[in-house]
């Protein structure tokens, strides 16, 4: 694939989304992601944040607009029918991590990341099993390897789900809210794991409610509400000096409540 | 296929009298099940070990074995042992009711062990006492909970009652048999029987799927 | 009047061998029985509106109806329909296989519908395909969370195999029955049936406890 240095990664045009005849989730999103950049989309509930990784795995129909990366539009709704059109090739290339860690319960840590590689690449158990191991090795879960999903904490669950998403060498990783379900003290192991990816420059959008995370990790920060983008800009000044009046609001609340 | 239908040579009179019986039996057996069910699952949750394990082996006993072979069983054996001679119908009544009389406590006790803890403390908390707290607090949340299985074990007693026309109680069941026999129709006889049955069972497993559906959507 | 339970040993065999029956009879229709309700689940829960009309009828039909008259109609009616002579054993499997089919179909499809939509995101979050989707992922999860109510359909099965014994099959309540009007001792032999088919039902309902507490717990399913 031949592609200029400052050619985006990800290319959204004009999404919309709704649940229903009523419920407008996006309402013509436009976002351009370079490679490289760590997006942090913070807003509102019901924003639309979560929809729109959804939207980008693929996991959700779209009513118009299209997605494209690397190049390549991989998932649009612009004829008249309505349908989503979704390229599973070019999706297979982005992870996604979930807030709910959604392992498979009946199969091992182990089981659970050779799974995809077995199955949708062709790849052999053997180098599958020591690609894992090493990859649970560095996430400092070696010792879990055959341990039952039930059997790990939350932040261990967590961690197992990265890796799992890793797995299938992924260009963009989706975190959608992966430390809203863990109790306060198993936050920090899972954004050290996401920190350490950040270090290896792998492109990555990020949904969270942690604004200090937002703050660490972020080379850009979007804010969301309403189904629109509000304000897009650099972490010190969409957290520090917002621009608009919304998002000055907003991060008003959330610093005000934490403290 | 050398069989012609001739639906009409069932004579509905023997048919609705037998309905009546089961009917009847399905009544009797279930006013005892879900009367005396409630307090014989106070006794198998006794802390007491002699109240508990006699109601225990007795909720068992009725649960693991099959069902005709308790009415056999005491339609046999419940004359010689007591030496008491009770009409063909009384004993039906008594052996279905004690069978579902111990699938009811088993309801109730999950029922009772879903009211949730702290619903007892405020019961404490109030000052009511433990035969307060039963009457009050336990009794109408776990009887509510258990709505739904105790429709299902009313309409699977409904459904038991047929084995009474082994022991020549002459119910649904038993006027079918002698129809089919007299008429050499067991088609048409056993056809229209197994219709009988579905139209009233069916019903009732509507409402406890209305039911089971309405509370989930409660909880969730 | 006195118990003479010594009695039973002379019957032993015959005993025995009823209860090969049952247990016989019980085990086919286990293995035939859940395969049949696994498919009627899985058309419970299909897209075709046909396939549900039909698979629900079939399931309500068995399960608002006494096992007796179902038994009744397979043994006197079928042959007649069908104008061949069906064997005891043959009547009694299709009887006890197609009620057992209801029952498991039920248990199959709460199973199915048990299975969360985040498991599913995440198979597409994996890129996994639609078989591996079903084979990988959701079949042995529905299967495992199954089994507990699978045990306890099998104890009803196990049950409900002694109503063949009014259509004349030589099972064990049958065995039991004739030793008891031949012997005149309805107490000691038909007491003790009572206690086999439970030493047999009992274990088997607390075997479901112990699945749920241990391997279910375990994978938290």
């Amino acid at each position: 694939m031949t592609m200029s240095f400052s050619a985006p990664l990800v290319k959204i045009q004009s999404l919309h989304k709704s649940y229903g005849p009523h419920i407008q989730v996006l309402k013509g999103l436009d976002i351009e992601m370079k490679p490289g950049e760590r997006v942090v989309v913070i807003g509102p509930s019901g924003g639309g944040k979560s929809t729109l990784l959804r939207v980008m795995m693929g996991l959700e129909k779209i009513d118009s607009g299209s997605i494209s990366f690397g190049g390549k539009p991989y998932i649009s709704s612009e004829s008249a029918d309505r349908k989503t059109e979704i390229d599973t090739e070019v999706r297979r290339s982005i992870g996604m991590v979930f807030q709910h860690y959604t392992l498979f319960p009946h199969l091992s840590v182990i089981q659970n990341l050779i799974l995809a590689p077995c199955k949708v690449r062709g790849e052999s158990r053997a180098s599958a099993t020591k690609r894992a191991q090493a990859l649970l090795e560095r996430f400092g879960l070696g010792a879990k390897a055959n341990a039952y999903p039930a059997q790990l904490s939350g932040g261990q669950k967590q961690r197992v789900a990265i890796a799992r998403a890793l797995m299938l060498d992924p260009k963009l990783m989706l975190f959608d809210e992966v430390t809203s379900a863990l109790d306060p003290e198993l936050v920090a192991e899972v954004e050290q794991v996401i920190l350490q990816l950040a270090a290896q420059s792998m492109p990555m959008m990020i949904v969270t409610h942690d604004m200090w995370f937002a703050k660490n990790i972020a080379s850009r920060v979007i804010f969301c509400a309403g189904g629109v983008v509000v304000e897009d800009g650099p972490p010190e000044q969409v957290l520090g000096a917002p621009k608009e009046e919304r998002t000055r609001d907003f991060i008003d609340r959330v610093f005000h409540i934490r403290h | 296929m050398g069989y012609s239908f001739d639906f009409q040579s069932v004579s509905f009179g023997p048919l609705w009298e037998g309905l009546i019986v089961t009917l009847e039996l399905t009544v009797a057996a279930n006013l005892i099940g879900v009367v005396l069910g409630f307090p014989l699952a106070l006794l198998i949750m006794s802390r007491f070990a002699p109240v508990r394990l006699p109601a225990m082996l007795f909720v068992e006993f009725f649960r693991c074995t099959p069902a005709i072979v308790q009415i056999v069983w005491f339609f046999y054996c419940v004359p010689m042992l007591f030496n008491v001679f009770l009409g063909s119908m009384t004993m039906g009544i008594l052996a279905l009711g004690l069978n579902l009389m111990a699938f009811n406590a088993e309801a109730y006790r999950a029922a009772i062990q879903a009211v949730p803890r702290e619903q007892l403390d405020a019961g404490i908390a109030l000052g009511l006492n433990p035969l307060q707290r039963t009457l009050y607090i336990v009794l109408p949340t776990a009887v509510r909970a258990s709505i739904p299985v105790l429709l299902t074990n009313g309409i699977g007693i409904f459904q038991q009652t047929a084995l009474v026309a082994i022991v020549a109680v002459q119910d649904l069941m038993y006027q079918a048999k002698s129809l089919a026999t007299e008429t050499y129709r067991p088609i048409e006889t056993f056809t229209i029987v197994a219709l009988v049955y579905f139209a009233v069972s069916f019903p009732v497993s509507q409402v406890v799927g209305f039911l089971e559906r309405r509370r989930q959507l409660m909880m969730s | 009047m006195a118990l003479d339970f010594s009695i039973i040993l002379r019957f032993q065999e015959a005993l025995a061998l009823g209860l090969w029956t049952t247990v016989k009879l019980t085990l086919i229709c286990v293995v035939l029985g859940c395969s049949l309700g696994f498919f009627i689940g899985l058309a419970r829960t299909s897209r075709s509106t046909l396939l549900r009309a039909v698979s629900s009828v079939y399931v309500e039909f068995f399960r608002g109806t006494p096992v007796l008259v179902q038994l009744f109609w397979i043994f006197f009616c079928l042959p007649l329909i069908l104008g061949v002579e069906l064997s005891n054993l043959t009547s009694g499997v299709i009887a006890l296989t197609l009620y057992m089919g209801a029952i498991t179909s039920e248990t199959f499809r709460a199973s199915l519908k048990s299975i969360g939509p985040e498991q599913l995101d995440a198979c597409v979050a994996l890129g996994l395909p639609r078989r591996v989707q079903v084979t990988n992922v959701i079949l042995p999860q529905a299967v495992l969370r199954a089994i507990p109510t699978l045990l306890s359909n099998c104890v009803s099965l196990f049950k409900e195999s002694a109503l063949v014994s009014a259509v004349g099959m030589a099972d064990l309540m049958f065995v039991g029955q004739n030793i008891s009007n031949n012997t005149a001792r309805p107490i000691e032999v038909l007491t003790v049936v009572a206690l086999i088919y439970f030493l047999i039902a009992f274990p088997l309902t607390r075997a479901v406890t112990l699945v749920e507490r241990r391997v279910l717990a375990k994978l938290a399913i």
